[in-house]
């Protein structure tokens, strides 16, 4: 008994902070300064929840920022961004896999200067026995929730929010008299 | 034996690090975490106030995490705001980008990040940090050229 239990207790401190995450990672580089590739199998959370016990019983479907709490060291990741270059996160992306087991690949971003630690980029979900799937479906899911909006270019340039918005308080955010004068002294 | 062990499974198997967290009464920036923590748009000083407005506007309303940037430099990553518990691409959250806000409410920490969930919104002083005037926009196409 007390050898096994030396062992659980090995097994527990072990250092794993040591661990390389980027192993077996397919990654893709998005060329930042502190990425890192970085492969793990975690629970997926909503950070909210997760932090406070302030729940809802799907993680609230994509409204709240989602975290993944990695198996090997029980540490708490947040998931920022998704794999899209389009300004888009991921909690839309993780939402459905809510309290799930789950493997991820992507970059983490690690800049002691900026704290940032801990904080990922999501670019392949893998749940159980299924397929990789990749963390890209943000886009497609705006489309659906404003068919109105639908046209040519980025979904960013087209949101009905953000268009009232620089409507009212104009590119720069401070009036639209503001915008007038830079667009003159720059364009 | 049995028993240090039962425990000792036990505290294994809590679900969650759910805490009270600390009140906290911050004063900063709410800014776009991903521009800044990742430096995708060029460095710190560059993606906040002004001259970032529209891309703050682009990365909450896309779901990205806001923060508040505190006049320490201290990020802190922004889970609610009074009633509005749509921390990705919520409507509160958006009404803010680039504001300078106190906000009052508490802190929660974990693995090298700062959460804070804000019970109230003590002053939003709106755009205070005027960054455009020494980087322009950035990226510089979010200030598309007028027709």
């Amino acid at each position: 008994m007390m050898r096994k239990l030396g062992m659980l207790f090995a097994l527990v401190a072990a250092p794993v902070a040591a661990q390389d995450f980027s192993e077996g990672s397919n990654a893709k580089s998005w060329n930042l300064y502190a990425e890192v590739p970085a492969k793990f199998e975690a629970r997926v959370v909503d950070v909210l929840c997760e932090l406070t016990g302030d729940c809802s019983d799907d993680c609230g479907a994509g409204s709240r920022q989602m975290g993944l709490v990695r198996t090997a060291d029980d540490v708490l990741v947040l998931a920022m961004k998704n794999s899209q270059p389009a300004f888009t996160g991921a909690s839309e992306e993780l939402a459905p896999f809510c309290n799930q087991i789950v493997e991820v690949d992507g970059l983490m971003l690690e800049d002691e200067d900026l704290g940032a630690s801990n904080v990922y980029l999501v670019q392949r979900i893998k749940s159980a026995d299924a397929d990789w799937i990749k963390a890209n479906k943000w886009t497609k899911k705006w489309a659906a929730k404003y068919p109105e909006a639908k046209g040519k270019g980025p979904w960013f340039r087209r949101d009905p929010r953000i268009k009232e918005i620089i409507g009212i308080e104009g590119y720069l955010g401070l009036g639209l008299e503001e915008d007038a004068t830079y667009a003159e002294e720059n364009f | 034996m049995r028993l240090t062990l039962s425990l000792l499974l036990t505290s294994l198997a809590l679900p969650g690090w759910a805490s009270e967290g600390t009140r906290v009464q911050v004063t900063g920036e709410i800014i776009d975490t991903w521009c800044y923590y990742s430096g995708v748009m060029g460095g710190p000083d560059a993606v906040v106030g002004s001259a970032h407005h529209t891309c703050a506007l682009w990365c909450s309303a896309g779901g990205i995490p806001v923060g508040l940037l505190a006049e320490d430099g201290t990020v802190y990553m922004v889970l609610k705001i009074a009633q509005d518990d749509a921390s990705a691409s919520g409507d509160t959250q958006l009404s803010l980008a680039a504001h300078t806000v106190t906000a009052d409410g508490m802190l929660y920490e974990r693995d090298g990040q700062n959460y804070i969930v804000v019970n109230e919104v003590v002053s939003d002083a709106d755009i205070e940090n005027r960054t455009h005037e020494d980087y322009g926009t950035i990226p510089s196409f979010s200030f598309p050229e007028p027709k």
